[in-house]
C-alpha cells in the first residue's frame, strides 16, 4: 500500500538526529539527492518544521522549500534586496499542524468571515482559498496526502477567522495518524546526539 | 494631451539609446551579405572585402547549422584591413542565442592560472546547453507602482508596486535594480507584466483589456491581453541558454558556506568536466536538453605559445569542440616558445587544420566610405573636402589614424562653435598629433637627445 510505501522510503533514507533547543531535529537524505529536514518537539512530539531541497538541473543547490513551519530570515542578503520581495503587509501563508489536524494559518486577512470561500479541486489534487473581494486567492494541496496516495476529502476541511487570520483545518485520516506514530517510534530508537559536534552520516 | 505626452518622451528615448559607448567597432551590425550570402558593397557597417566576407560567410552558415564542430579558421591580414571587424560582423549576426567568447591571446598568461585551463575554460564558455528548468515568475497587472527618491537625493530609491490577476491583489516592495529595470521598460499602470524573481527580468506582455479605453496615449503596436487569472506567482518552465563552463563552475564549487564567497572559479578539475559531458550527452540523448556549438575567437593569436598550439590541435578534435576564429597581422615569424619560424606564428600542423581567410587592404574608395560610416556613427559632420583629405590621409598614414582625428578634429570644430569639420580642423589635428611615420621619423632625427640613448644599435625585442 501507497502508505507503507512512503514509510519503506522514509526508513531507507540515511539519517541523522540531533538535539538542539528542546526540538529533535532530523535531516533525511533520499536516494536521488533530494533532502528533508524535520523538527519535533522534543516534549509534545509536534512537528513544527519539515522543509525539503532538490538540486536543479543543473545540479545547484535550491532553496530550501518549506513545508510546515515559519519560513526562516532570508539568508541571501544583498542581492535579493535589490529586487522585489513581497511587502510585510501581504497576507502570510504558513502550515502548523496539531496531533489529530493539518492547519493552515494566513495571517494579515484584516476582512471579515463571510469573504472568504474553500472549494477543492479533487483533478488538480488541491484546494483553494478564495475571496469574494478578489484580495486574496491561493491554491493549496497537502503533501502527506498526496504521498501516501489518499484521497482528498472535502468534508474534512474547516476554517475559522480570528484576530486577522483565517484557520484552516483538515482532520488527518486514520491511516496518516497511524504512519506518523510508526515514523515518530522510528526516530526515537535512533541515537540522537544533543548539540556540538555530530558526526553526520548524510553529508 | 497627446501632444504633450510626445514632446516629453523624446528625451527619454534618446537618454536610452546614449548609453551605449562608441567603440572601435561599434559600427559593425553584421557581415552584409544577401540571403545567397553574396555580399553588398556597402552594408551593415562593412565595406569593401567582398572576398573575405563571403568567406566568413560560408563559415557562419556552418556554424548556424551546428553540425559541424571543431573547426578553425584564420583571418589574417595587415593591420587595419578589418579582420577584428569581420569577427564582429560574424558575432552579430549569429544573434544573443549563440554564444560567442572573444578573448585576446595575451589573455591567458594569468598568473592565477594555468595556460591550458584559460584556454579550455575558453572554450567551454563557448559552448551552450538550451535546458529547460523551473523559475518562479510573478505574473500580473501592474495597478500601481510608486517610486519615492530620498528627499535629500542621495541614497537609494525605495519603490511598491502593486500587481493583481483576477482573483487576488499583492503588493512587493522593489529594490533598487528592480526600480531602475522598470523605469527602463516604461512599465505603468495598467501593464501586464511577468517577472522573473529570481533574475529580476521584467517581460512586458501588453496592456491589459480593461485600459481599452485610454485609446489616445499609447503607439500602434500595443497588445492589449486578458489579465492573469488564479496566483501571482507561478512556476513556469524556461528554457535557456548556459554555457558549459557555467554548468562547470556551478558542480565544481564548494557547497554551502564557501559558495558565499564566490567569483573566483580557480582550476576546474577534469573529473568535474567529464562528469558535466558524461550527464549532457545523457539529456541530449533523453531529449532534455540541446547543444549549440558557438564560436570562439582568439584574436592576435601569434602571441600563443608552443603549448597553447598542441592544446588547440587536440582540443579541436573533441566532439564538444567550438567553431575557433582566429586572427593574426604577423607574416613569417618566430612561433613563440620555440626558434623556430613559421607563417603566421603559428606552427604548420595547426595552419594544417585551419581554413584561411585573408583580407586586403582597403583602396581609396572604401577607405573614404568607411570614414563616412565612423562620422555618422561619433556624430561629427564632414564637409566634401575636409573628407577629401582625410581619405588622403587614411591612405598615406593608416585607417586607425584617420577615425582617430574624425573625434578629434569634431572637438575642435566645436570649439570654434562650427558645425561642420573644415580642412583646417583636420590640418590643425594633423599637426597636433602624429602619426606612426611621422613619429619614427622624429625619433630618428631627434634620438640621440632622448633618454637611453647610448644603448645604440641593440634593438628592443618585440615579438
Amino acid at each position: 500500500m501507497a502508505v507503507q510505501c512512503w514509510l519503506d522510503s522514509l526508513k531507507a533514507t540515511k539519517k541523522t538526529a540531533l538535539i538542539q533547543d528542546g526540538k529533535r531535529k532530523v535531516h533525511y537524505l533520499f536516494s536521488d539527492g533530494k533532502e528533508m529536514a524535520e523538527e519535533y518537539d522534543i516534549k509534545t512530539d509536534e512537528l513544527i518544521v519539515r522543509k525539503s531541497r532538490v538540486k536543479n538541473a543543473l545540479g545547484a543547490q535550491r532553496q530550501w522549500e518549506i513545508e510546515v513551519g515559519e519560513p526562516g530570515p532570508s539568508i541571501s542578503g544583498a542581492q535579493e534586496s535589490q529586487l522585489i520581495k513581497e511587502n510585510s503587509s501581504n497576507p502570510v501563508f504558513v502550515r502548523k499542524d496539531t496531533k489529530t489536524c493539518f492547519q493552515w494559518r494566513i495571517r494579515n486577512l484584516p476582512y471579515p468571515k463571510e469573504v472568504y470561500s474553500l472549494s477543492v479541486e479533487q483533478t488538480e489534487r488541491c484546494c483553494i482559498v478564495r475571496t469574494t473581494n478578489k484580495k486574496y486567492f491561493k491554491k493549496f494541496s497537502i503533501p502527506d496526502l498526496d504521498r501516501s496516495q489518499l484521497p482528498l476529502d472535502s468534508s474534512a476541511f474547516s476554517f475559522a477567522h480570528a484576530n486577522n487570520t483565517l484557520i484552516i483545518s483538515y482532520q488527518k485520516p486514520k491511516e496518516i495518524l497511524l504512519l506518523e506514530q510508526e515514523l515518530l517510534r522510528e526516530l526515537k530508537k535512533m541515537k540522537a546526539t544533543s548539540d556540538g559536534e555530530v558526526d553526520c552520516k548524510t553529508q | 494631451m497627446a501632444a504633450q505626452m510626445a514632446t516629453t518622451k523624446v528625451p527619454e528615448v534618446r537618454d536610452i539609446t546614449r548609453i551605449e559607448r562608441i567603440g572601435a567597432h561599434s559600427h559593425i551590425r553584421g557581415l552584409g551579405l544577401d540571403d545567397a550570402l553574396e555580399p553588398r558593397q556597402v552594408s551593415q557597417g562593412m565595406v569593401g572585402q567582398l572576398a573575405s566576407r563571403r568567406a566568413a560567410g560560408l563559415i557562419l552558415e556552418m556554424i548556424k547549422e551546428g553540425h559541424i564542430a571543431g573547426r578553425a579558421v584564420l583571418i589574417a591580414g595587415q593591420p587595419g584591413t578589418g579582420k577584428t571587424a569581420i569577427a564582429m560582423g560574424i558575432a552579430q549576426s549569429l544573434g544573443p542565442d549563440t554564444p560567442f567568447t572573444a578573448l585576446a591571446g595575451s589573455e591567458i598568461y594569468s598568473l592565477e592560472m594555468s595556460k591550458t585551463e584559460a584556454l579550455s575554460q575558453a572554450f567551454r564558455k563557448a559552448i551552450g546547453v538550451r535546458i529547460k528548468e523551473e523559475t518562479e515568475i510573478i505574473e500580473g497587472e501592474v495597478v500601481e507602482i510608486q517610486i519615492d527618491r530620498p528627499a535629500t537625493g542621495t541614497g537609494s530609491k525605495v519603490g511598491k508596486l502593486t500587481l493583481k490577476t483576477t482573483e487576488m491583489e499583492t503588493i512587493y516592495d522593489l529594490g533598487s535594480k528592480m526600480i531602475e529595470s522598470l523605469s527602463k521598460e516604461r512599465v505603468q499602470a495598467g501593464d501586464v507584466i511577468t517577472i522573473d524573481k529570481a533574475t529580476g527580468k521584467i517581460n512586458k506582455l501588453g496592456r491589459s483589456f480593461t485600459r481599452a479605453r485610454d485609446y489616445d496615449a499609447m503607439g500602434a503596436q500595443t497588445q492589449f491581453v486578458q489579465c492573469p487569472e488564479g496566483e501571482l506567482q507561478k512556476r513556469k518552465e524556461v528554457v535557456h541558454t548556459v554555457s558549459l563552463h557555467e554548468i562547470d563552475v556551478i558542480n565544481s564549487r564548494t557547497q554551502g558556506f564557501l559558495a558565499l564567497f564566490s567569483g573566483d572559479t580557480g582550476e576546474i578539475k577534469s573529473e568535474v568536466r567529464e562528469q558535466i559531458n558524461a550527464k549532457v550527452s545523457e539529456w541530449r540523448e533523453e531529449g532534455k536538453a540541446e547543444i549549440i556549438p558557438g564560436v570562439l575567437f582568439i584574436d592576435e593569436v601569434h602571441m600563443l605559445d608552443m603549448e597553447c598550439f598542441s592544446f588547440l590541435n587536440r582540443a579541436l578534435e573533441s566532439d564538444l569542440s567550438p567553431v575557433l576564429i582566429m586572427a593574426t597581422n604577423r607574416g613569417i615569424t618566430r612561433i613563440r616558445g620555440t626558434n623556430y619560424q613559421s607563417p603566421h606564428g603559428i606552427p604548420l600542423d595547426l595552419l594544417d587544420r585551419l581554413l584561411i581567410i585573408a583580407t586586403s587592404p582597403y583602396t581609396e574608395k572604401e577607405t573614404r566610405q568607411i570614414l563616412k560610416i565612423r562620422c555618422e556613427e561619433e556624430d561629427v559632420e564632414l564637409s566634401e573636402e575636409a573628407h577629401t583629405v582625410l581619405t588622403r590621409i587614411g591612405l598615406e598614414t593608416s585607417l586607425r589614424y584617420a577615425i582617430q582625428l574624425i573625434s578629434t578634429a569634431g572637438l575642435v570644430c566645436r570649439k570654434r562653435r562650427g558645425t561642420e569639420v573644415q580642412v583646417e580642423d583636420i590640418k590643425r589635428v594633423y599637426s597636433l598629433f602624429l602619426d606612426e611615420s611621422r613619429s619614427s621619423q622624429y625619433m630618428k632625427e631627434y634620438q640621440d637627445s632622448f633618454l637611453f640613448n647610448e644603448t645604440k644599435g641593440s634593438q628592443m625585442d618585440t615579438s
